[in-house]
């Protein structure tokens, strides 16, 4: 089902683009086919596994996208803001498609989108199509609806229409036939790609473009300037042949005169050897080295030209036309789809390189400390270094192609932000800042779902309407910031609203009714704050539409601190609330410490861990049943993790190890017996009928000391802040 | 031994088209193009016993494959089998004048494709 | 004519490539002994037999599972299958000691320590019988092997620890 997500992508993104183009008043034939055929796939694809719901939408959005791409429907027609709810509600089916129940609720609501659909497209049809009946009938054949469609509407625009024909080879017909498109795309629309067999045709292949432009047939031969290709006129255009020459006699004189204010240097041989190819020249070289996404790079090119360079090669070259290029463009752009499977595999194998280069280097010193080997020892050394430093460069690399910027779900958040202001009727602004920050693609990928959740709370509870908030002296428009910040080893991702803030006596008073607290518990500001996170908080009455079912703040805390991360919220009451992710970089390699507790092993993610210390049994302090080290000034809150992990306590006497640990803002003390060393680290999930064991995040092989248990800093120092706060 | 060549845009309709084809009850070899550019390349490189082909695709669509495939002295004589999905009446209707040999229409069960592959595969032994 | 499920099955299947057996009235069964008696696992769950090795323990754990061990890069958890059944006796001792290794319903691996593995049984699926009411929890039938019966279990209730 990748490839209908794949589609519902796309789809949302064209979807955009749709409707900024209708708010120009510009639409581009190309994006209303492409939105056409992404509906025609879902549809089949939706039609092939049974989704009668599904396919049965789809097929109504290829009948609104039909009706647009073949001239039938305006872009104003109403029709067209029936798109976006529909694949809105698609995406929707598609994520509960495991629920058969849900399938059923879902069926009222599809149900009732496609009668209003229906209904817009009662709407009697715009104009009738001209015949186009001077163009032979054989090429006529192969067209398509649609691209009969677009030749009738080119007919009716007067323009002219070519083929343009070409032989290729078989092995190798891509390029050059992209080649041509392209350059023939620059000055009108490729209507249709025809193939026919070449002259020799086990080994060559001819293509005839079918073209329209509003050159005529020198013109447009000339600017293709194609070895081989071969400008047929198939149909005459409403402007005569003249007013294409003189056009570009006005592009020629102006192009004099803007090279003449250039300060260009009276001649310049190696730009002449440039110009050798006519009208490639420095677009040739441009076009050679320019990625498509780098075309627009070609217009000041152009510019450059040497002044006397023009008579050589009677350039006469009409200023690009950039429109009709986006679309192809776009296709060539469109992200590659990385399996995370394969990511993670390649981070595996990585991972356990890099364990093994430990044992090579354990061995190594191993031989150097015995006398009879140390020249072996110093060899392989050597060798090991060699094999650090490559297997670094290896690592950095894989770790780079799982990171992706955050700007990708930050962008779905406007998207949602954007429907959530139409249904809604409250306005607000959503500043995004950071978008280049990186994470893990796993991580981004499953942060979409919480943010998400975050950003539609605010919109619904904490955004006020407009009325409401000028009553409070505020603007009218509201504002949320998602904003993204490195902080060292960690991402910090914060959703900020100017909005009403959380009500800490409501929170405390629905805790009290949910029997999460005691009626008379002392709490601190902090504390309250925290219970929003607590399960069973929310009632099914406040779920609205907007924010979805079900899906609570503490489903939020779980699914981040399942990643290995916190999160906290900060509200200010008539002002405003913040909450903020904190997230490690990389669930992937780390470094670890490992340190020992009674007879048992354990590793701490070294990005976690601040210092570490041994100190004085003496020096702990006790208070109200916890234990704290004065650290510099400041109380760090301890826990013994033999009492956490129920293991032998140490001598009572003995000087104990104590890791000082922090994530975010929070910081704990880790009391253990030993401090071991450190080590490159690949954590794995347990697997097993255990779901989770407190305050283990996972495991990790490390060569000969066998097996070893990853502590969980999250959980852990989060307790310890939160107890804290109480005291 | 039967050589299909399968074209069609979209991995999870190919894929789905592939093994259905696979059980056809005879042996059968398959080759895939995700797009008319490489069905154009497969062609030369073997003898086909059968095409399947969808028609919306984005580079070449199906009728100018089956255009250029039944206008091919090489190629003219092997079935083809057009798989499009419904509404795209015209479309269809041009395909069968461009001479294909016959369609089905999406969604189909596997085993109307089956049956309609070994309708095609047996006509062109026998004529 | 909805054709959805059927595609869908091609689909998995297609996936999932299993070799269905010529024959499907039969089942093959992996024979293991505890303390002396013969129990069974169908092979289909069964990823790979390995001998015993060093387990590392987990804190806080229902006391049947053992504890982790390492199985090529990925990190399973051991469950003590005497302490499963609650049987007495001998802690599983070392030599003949195996680890079976199973794929679990979600796709994770679960390991279950036995004192030792013999054979796979090939049984005819109409030759199973219901299990005995005092086993009914973690038993899914019962196999004739030779002159008794040998309790096959079902994968996913003895997976299932009570913390």
């Amino acid at each position: 089902m990748s490839e209908v997500e794949e589609i519902l992508d796309r789809m949302r993104a064209d979807l955009a683009d749709l409707s900024d183009q209708r708010a120009r008043g510009a639409l581009e034939p190309e994006l209303a086919n492409r939105l056409f055929r992404s509906a025609h796939s879902l549809k089949g694809l939706a039609g092939m596994f049974g989704f009668e719901g599904m396919s049965g939408l789809a097929h109504r959005l290829e009948d609104i996208l039909d009706g647009l791409r073949m001239g039938r429907l305006a872009p104003d027609a109403p029709a067209l803001d029936l798109l976006e709810p529909s694949v809105v509600l698609v995406a929707g089916l598609l994520e509960r498609a495991g629920s058969a129940r849900a399938q059923e609720e879902a069926g009222t609501e599809i149900a009732a989108l496609i009668e209003r659909i229906e209904g817009a497209l009662q709407a009697p049809d715009g104009a009738g199509p001209p015949g186009a009946g001077e163009i032979d009938e054989a090429l006529l054949r192969a067209l398509t609806e649609y691209e009969e469609h677009r030749l009738r509407d080119s007919l009716r625009q007067g323009r002219w229409i070519h083929l343009i024909e070409a032989s290729f080879e078989i092995l190798s017909f891509e390029e050059g036939l992209a080649e041509l498109t392209r350059a023939a795309r620059e000055v009108g629309e490729v209507i249709s790609t025809l193939p026919a067999p070449g002259e020799v045709p086990e080994a060559q292949i001819r293509f005839s473009l079918l073209v329209a432009t509003d050159r005529d047939s020198p013109a447009l031969q000339h600017h293709l300037d194609h070895p081989t290709a071969v400008v047929r006129c198939v149909h005459r255009g409403a402007q005569a042949s003249a007013a294409s020459a003189q056009r570009a006699e006005g592009e020629r004189s102006s192009q004099g005169r803007a090279a003449a204010q250039q300060p260009t240097p009276p001649s310049r041989p190696g730009q002449r050897d440039h110009l050798d190819h006519p009208a490639s020249g420095a677009e040739g070289a441009a076009r050679s080295e320019a990625k498509p996404s780098e075309v627009n790079r070609r217009v000041p090119a152009q510019q450059e030209h040497d002044p006397a360079a023009i008579d050589d090669d009677a350039a006469g070259e009409a200023p690009r036309e950039i429109g009709p290029e986006l679309d192809s463009l776009k296709s060539i752009s469109e992200t590659v789809r990385v399996d995370i499977r394969k990511l993670d595999e390649l981070m595996n194998l990585v991972g356990e390189l890099v364990v093994q280069r430990g044992a090579i280097g354990a061995i190594a010193a191993q031989l150097l400390a015995d006398p009879a080997s140390a020249r072996l020892g110093r060899e392989l050394v050597k060798v090991h270094k060699m094999l650090d430093r490559k297997l670094q460069e290896l690592q950095a690399g894989v770790l780079e192609v799982r990171m992706v910027p955050l700007r990708q779900v930050f962008e779905k958040l406007s998207r949602v932000v954007r429907r959530l202001r139409r249904d809604s009727g409250k306005d607000a602004r959503l500043e995004i800042r950071g978008g280049d920050t990186e994470l893990d693609k796993l991580i981004v990928e499953e942060l979409a779902d919480p943010l998400m959740h975050i950003v539609r709370n605010a919109f619904d509870h904490a955004l006020e309407t407009p009325a409401e908030r000028v009553a409070a002296g505020k603007a009218p428009e509201g504002t949320i910031r998602l904003e993204a910040l490195q902080r060292g080893n960690h991402v910090v991702i914060q959703v900020a609203d100017d909005g009403r803030g959380i009500d800490l006596e409501a929170v405390r008073a629905r805790a009290v009714a949910r029997g999460l607290i005691d009626a008379d518990a002392v709490l601190t500001r902090k504390e309250v704050l925290d219970l929003i996170f607590a399960p069973g908080l929310s009632t099914a009455s406040e779920v609205s539409e907007t924010s979805g079912r079900g899906v609570g703040m503490d489903v939020v805390r779980e699914n981040v601190t399942a990643l290995g991360g916190l999160v906290y919220v900060d509200s200010s009451a008539g002002a405003g609330t913040t909450i903020s992710l904190t997230l490690p970089i990389t669930l992937a390699i780390i470094q670890a410490l490992t340190v020992g507790v009674a007879d048992q092993r354990f590793a701490i993610p070294l990005t976690s861990v601040l210092e570490t210390l041994l100190v004085d049994p003496a020096s702990i302090q006790r208070s109200e049943g916890r234990e704290f080290l004065n650290l510099r000034g400041e109380p760090l809150a301890l826990r013994r993790l033999h009492a956490e992990f129920g293991l032998p306590a140490p001598p009572p006497e003995a000087r104990v190890a104590v890791v000082v640990i922090g994530l975010g803002d929070a910081r704990a003390g880790l009391l253990v017996d030993r401090l071991e060393g450190q080590q490159d680290a690949v954590i794995k999930p347990i697997q097993g009928p255990v779901r989770t064991v407190a305050g283990i995040a996972g495991a990790t092989e490390l060569g000969d000391l066998g097996t070893v248990l990853v502590l969980d800093v999250a959980s852990l120092v989060e307790d310890v802040a939160r107890r804290r706060e109480a005291a | 031994m039967h050589h299909i060549l399968i074209v069609e845009d979209s991995p999870t309709m190919r894929s789905l088209v592939v093994s259905s084809l696979e059980d056809l009850g005879a042996p059968v070899r398959i080759t895939e193009a995700a797009s008319g550019f490489e069905a154009l390349r497969e062609l030369p490189r073997d003898d086909y016993d059968l095409i399947v082909t969808d028609i919306n695709m984005p580079d070449i669509n199906g009728l100018e494959l089956v255009s250029f495939v039944k206008s091919n002295a090489a190629y003219r004589s092997i079935p083809l089998l057009i798989i499009s999905t419904e509404g795209s009446e015209r479309d269809r209707l041009k395909g069968l004048e461009l001479g294909a040999d016959a369609y089905l229409v999406k969604p189909f069960e596997p085993e109307a494709l089956r049956r309609a592959a070994r309708d095609l595969l047996s006509k062109a032994k026998a004529g | 004519m909805t054709s959805g499920s059927s595609w869908t099955d091609l689909a998995r299947s297609a996936a999932r490539r299993e070799v269905e057996s010529s024959d499907e009235m039969r089942r093959e069964l992996l024979v293991l002994w505890l303390d002396g008696d013969p129990y069974a696992l169908p092979v289909e769950r069964v990823r790979e037999i390995v001998r015993m090795r060093a387990i590392t323990s987990i804190p806080r754990v229902p006391a049947a599972v053992r504890g982790v061990i390492s199985l090529r890069g990925e990190i399973v958890q051991v469950i003590d299958l005497r302490r499963r059944l609650g049987l007495r006796g001998e802690e599983t001792g070392a030599r003949r000691a195996r680890i079976v290794v199973l794929n679990g319903d979600d796709g994770q691996l679960t390991g279950l320590l036995v004192d030792r593995v013999s054979e796979v049984l090939r049984v005819d699926e109409d030759s199973l019988r219901p299990p005995a009411s005092r086993d009914a929890e973690t038993v899914a039938a019962l196999a004739a092997y030779g002159e008794r019966f040998v309790s096959l279990f079902d994968v996913d209730r003895l997976l299932e620890l009570d913390a």
